[in-house]
């Protein structure tokens, strides 16, 4: 299968690295690091996924329609509009059930264990599901609408609705990424020593103080990492639009990545994909390294 | 480790396995109403008992509002059929694209000279003048009416392509309509289509009333047509009857106009809806001419045709098969659960529906009077697409002007990109 | 006393959440052993959207043996999926840990910066590419087929990276004694650094498993009809052809959910760790 001799340890380690690297490497190389050049090389051609023409360099062409479409720039600001209500969001209720979770109580990992399950859902059945119980107009979440509000609010079509559409998207989303985070803060939580909240209580501090002054500052890496990776799969929402509305009612729940998916595969444009693939890679690589400089000072000062 | 390796293996030969004595060919067709699929089921089932041990057709029903994108798809693929249905418009960019193969060989003269000088011209390229695609019939969009609240309402029921109610009529009659008691939306305009090929086919006929259309089909410009301001006009029009409150709602599912509450009056939808609609109304029920809205009276045209496409292993097989289905006993199964014009002179004369008088004599004078084609030009997907996604936001509530001019666009950036779909350029 | 109130209340909060985390699941599961259409239309607004009636399985029975999407039923799908996971999880194993290996424990040159454009490579975000990378499989002729689900994801930059990390942990001393023993590098790898790298090795997989089980643009864009589309693809496409059957569509979505939650189930302490491995270091 491969050359002993090659491999044996005596002989040099560069020729036993090549013989382990060449996978993986050639795998990158052909999948990740040639198609992320083909993105910028594309942005600036004509490429189309079928067409019996040749592809042509076109300048800046792609872009400058990118930036005059309005459609791009809804598609844009929606997926920032979604990190920025998620992210936190989301952190907050991950880190509070955390917080649940710590509590020494009898059958606290059966919570534990449901608050993850979402996470093993499959996303296309975490929409149906929901989709199912937001039925217009009969569905039960209509129906506790109706009865909560005595009747005055309702039913109400929330996917055909350009105000409740995206906030229902969010929902749904946080519901099922939630516990990953959870678990994240549980591991952070238990990395802070009992010895701080001890000295703090005989110092007469009161939970909500200790919660602040010890636990918020001792998660400073974990803050980092979970809004992180928060961030960026916020950025690549699709799953959930795709299945639930398709951009729709008015493009207001449109995504980056659904918009590189239409140009790109529903309309075969590759080239002017590859334009927006381009900016949304900017926009992710630009949060990632952010996220490293921010780590690297933590490390720093310590 | 190794244990769960073979049986995934296993799992991955068990899918590959296919028994094959007979020649398999297979057949793409779109989900229509169930009516349609029964007959088309029947049809399979005949065509390979009298082929046994030979050819055996496999039908994959594919749903209509996902068909285009999955011929697409499979074009890129390498992926289609023996046989595919298709539709009519998209004719061009799958032949431009070399996927479809012409049928000038396989087509006697006899069948020729039978078939609807327009079924002909649909499927014919305008490049090569080779004919790529055959269709059991055309298609006929009528306003469908319920004569009980129409004669409740007091509005004229025109008899006949000439006396077509006005656009003033029309808004006239789904305002007396919409007073009814029993009467919840005036109009079913089918949105429970959503995102599909039905919008341009339904409504690009009101901008060409108006003097609109969907591309300049001299210039082959989209600016300044479907953007133009007597697009703009129709699409408002279609939007104000919305905003009143008039249409029924995509939510509500098909049957607003012929189920058991009778809630729409008017239904403004293709030959497709004949027969849950004769069944649901029985008497009750009166084909309409499409009103005319704007200076022009027009209609739509052009329906699925049956093509074969260039990479097939058994074009003599899928010949055998298309040619089964243009039987004209075959022909006038499918229109009779359909309602759809039959493609054949010697069909439609064996029709009870067509005739002097017959019920759905309406759809065959329209076609030869005020239809009009959709254009036979590559870039039609991406015509239809764009417009679909203006309509839907339209619908939604959206800008017309903002909406249409967002379109002609993206059209004539594609045409652009493709440097003018050559030879259609020159 | 004051205690036990406290309690309760943290109780009532704990049960509160998992009432808003179960809710769904349940309304899922009874909808889907609700044999008749019409009562599950009935019950859609009221609690008893959460119990069967009447109980029966023959929306799984249309399900599993009938053809129900694409001209194929679940089973179709669920081998596509176990497949496509299971050849991405196994083959992704062996490279990435291989590739670690001599990042951590080998000595050749340019080793540091294969270490630097890995941890770079991690950041890049898959759907960013995934319009040249249909151009360029498209090209290869790949397009429906379970190798262009496959062969793409096999090297993963953030497994690779999580192998580096576990790999020095390991004593330097195990590589002399094989050596001394005459075993090449290959034996080295294979017989003493695998072996006690399970831990990672199950992080590894539980991570993938989840990104790959639930993979939908992708498939969405390589796939057509039933012969190589997963399971994500099938349940859209389900959900999307009217008329909706909802005891059907929630038969459906109840077994694409069910493998994942049975190894869930089984191997609760494993999927948590692992989470919580993956932001220890990120």
């Amino acid at each position: 299968m491969f050359s002993q001799n090659l491999l044996r340890t005596r002989t040099g380690e560069g020729s036993a690295a090549t013989f382990f690297l060449t996978p993986a490497v050639l795998l990158l190389a052909t999948f990740l690091i040639s198609p992320f050049v083909m993105s910028i090389v594309f942005s600036l051609t004509d490429a189309r996924l079928i067409s019996p023409l040749p592809t042509e360099f076109i300048g800046l062409r792609n872009y400058q329609r990118l930036f005059s479409d309005s459609s791009f720039w809804q598609a844009f600001r929606n997926t920032f509009t979604f990190a920025a209500i998620v992210v936190p969001v989301q952190s907050a209720l991950a880190l509070f059930l955390a917080t649940l979770i710590k509590q020494r109580l009898r059958g606290i990992n059966i919570f534990r264990g449901i608050y993850f399950m979402p996470v093993v859902i499959n996303m296309v059945v975490v929409c149906v599901m929901w989709y199912f119980l937001l039925l217009y107009p009969e569905g039960l979440v209509n129906s506790i609408v109706q009865t909560v509000t005595f009747g005055r609010v309702g039913p109400l079509s929330f996917f055909d609705n350009p105000a409740l559409a995206f906030p229902m998207i969010m929902v749904i989303s946080i519901w099922q990424g939630v516990g990953f985070q959870m678990v994240i803060y549980l591991a952070g939580l238990q990395g802070i020593p009992t010895e701080f909240y001890e000295a703090a209580r005989v110092d007469g501090a009161s939970s909500w103080q200790q919660f602040w002054h010890i636990t918020m500052p001792s998660l400073r890496n974990t803050h980092i990492f979970v809004i992180v990776t928060t961030t960026i799969l916020a950025f690549k929402l699709f799953t959930q639009v795709q299945v639930l509305t398709q951009g729709r009612p008015l493009g207001t729940t449109n995504t980056l990545v659904r918009y590189i998916f239409v140009a790109g595969y529903r309309e075969m444009r590759v080239g002017y994909a590859a334009a927006a693939s381009v900016i949304f890679l900017l926009v992710v690589l630009t949060i990632s390294l952010i996220q490293r400089r921010l780590l690297t000072e933590e490390r720093e000062v310590r | 480790m190794r244990k769960l390796l073979a049986a995934l293996l296993l799992i991955g030969a068990v899918g590959l396995w296919a028994w094959a004595d007979a020649v398999e060919i297979e057949v793409w067709w779109h989900t229509g109403k169930p009516e349609e699929l029964a007959v088309m089921t029947a049809q399979i089932e005949e065509f390979n008992e009298r082929h046994a041990g030979e050819i055996r057709a496999r039908l994959v029903s594919i749903p209509e509002g996902d068909y285009t994108d999955e011929m697409r798809a499979a074009a890129l693929a390498n992926a289609l059929p023996d046989v595919a249905i298709l539709d009519g418009p998209t004719l061009a960019s799958f032949v431009w694209g070399g996927y479809l193969q012409p049928l000038d060989g396989y087509i006697s003269d006899e069948l020729l000279d039978d078939l609807l000088p327009s079924v002909v011209d649909q499927g014919t390229y305008p490049p090569d003048g080779k004919i790529y695609a055959v269709g059991s019939f055309d298609s006929g969009l009528a306003m469908w009416g319920n004569r009980e609240y129409l004669e409740e309402a007091g509005v004229r029921i025109p008899e006949g392509v000439d006396d077509a109610w006005t656009m003033d009529e029309f808004n006239d009659a789904l305002r007396k309509l919409a007073e009814l008691p029993d009467v919840r939306w005036p109009l079913d305009l089918k949105l429970n289509y959503g995102a599909d090929e039905w919008l341009p086919y339904g409504f690009s006929p009101i901008m060409q009333s108006f003097g609109g259309d969907l591309i300049n089909r001299d210039t082959w410009q989209a600016a300044g047509t479907m953007d133009g301001i007597e697009s703009v006009l129709a699409m408002t029009l279609f939007q104000y009857w919305i905003d009143e409150g008039w249409v029924v709602p995509a939510g509500r599912g098909d049957d607003a106009f012929y189920g058991d509450a009778r809630e729409a009056a008017l239904a403004y939808v293709g030959h497709w809806m004949w027969e849950p609609h004769n069944e649901g109304l029985g008497d009750d029920l009166v084909l309409l001419p499409v009103p005319q809205f704007g200076a022009h009276h027009v209609t739509g045209m052009g329906s699925y045709a049956w093509s074969m496409p260039a990479g097939t292993d058994y074009p003599d097989e899928a010949w055998t098969f298309i040619e089964f289905l243009l039987e004209p006993e075959e022909i006038l199964r499918i229109t009779d659960a359909n309602g759809a014009v039959p493609s054949r002179i010697s069909a439609i004369g064996m029709s009870d529906l067509y005739g002097p008088g017959a019920p759905l004599e309406l759809f065959a004078q329209q076609l030869e009077t005020i239809a009009v084609e959709r254009p036979v030009h590559p870039v039609y997907p991406v015509i239809s697409t764009a417009f679909i996604d203006a309509a839907l936001n339209i619908i939604d509530g959206a800008d017309v002007r903002q909406e249409l001019e967002r379109a002609a666009r993206r059209i004539d950036e594609d045409i652009e990109d493709n440097r003018g779909y050559p030879p259609f350029g020159d | 006393m004051r205690r036990r109130i406290g309690v309760g209340l943290r109780y009532a909060v704990l049960i509160a959440f998992a009432l808003m985390f179960l809710a769904p699941v349940i309304a899922m599961v009874s909808t889907s052993f609700t044999g008749n259409e019409r009562v599950i239309q009935r019950d859609l607004d009221n609690i008893r959207v959460f119990w069967p009636s009447p109980l029966a399985t023959t929306n799984y029975d249309e399900v599993v043996t009938g053809r129900v999407i694409g001209g194929a039923p679940f089973t179709r799908y669920l081998a596509n999926t176990v497949l496509i996971v299971g050849s991405i999880v196994i083959l992704g194993v062996f490279v990435n840990s291989m590739a670690a290996f001599a990042l951590a424990r080998l000595r050749f040159r340019g080793r540091g910066i294969l270490v630097a454009v890995v941890v770079a490579l991690i950041i890049i975000p898959f759907e960013g590419v995934a319009v040249p990378m249909l151009l360029m499989v498209n090209r290869f002729g790949w397009l429906n087929s379970f190798h262009v689900q496959i062969v793409p994801f096999i090297a993963h930059p953030f497994s690779i990276f999580l192998f580096y990390q576990f790999f020095p942990r390991l004593p330097k001393e195990f590589d002399e004694a094989a050596k001394v023993d005459g075993a090449s590098w290959w034996q080295v790898y294979r017989k003493i650094v695998l072996p006690i790298s399970l831990p990672v090795i199950a992080t590894v997989v539980i991570l993938q498993s989840l990104e790959y089980w639930t993979s939908f643009l992708w498939p969405l864009m390589v796939t057509r009809g039933a012969d190589y589309a997963p399971l994500s693809v099938a349940m859209n496409h389900f959900f999307g052809t009217p008329p909706r059957r909802w005891g059907q569509i929630m038969a459906f979505a109840s077994l694409t959910a069910l493998p994942l939650l049975l190894v869930y189930l089984g191997f609760q302490r494993w999927f948590i760790q692992s989470a919580a491995q993956s932001g220890v270091k990120g």
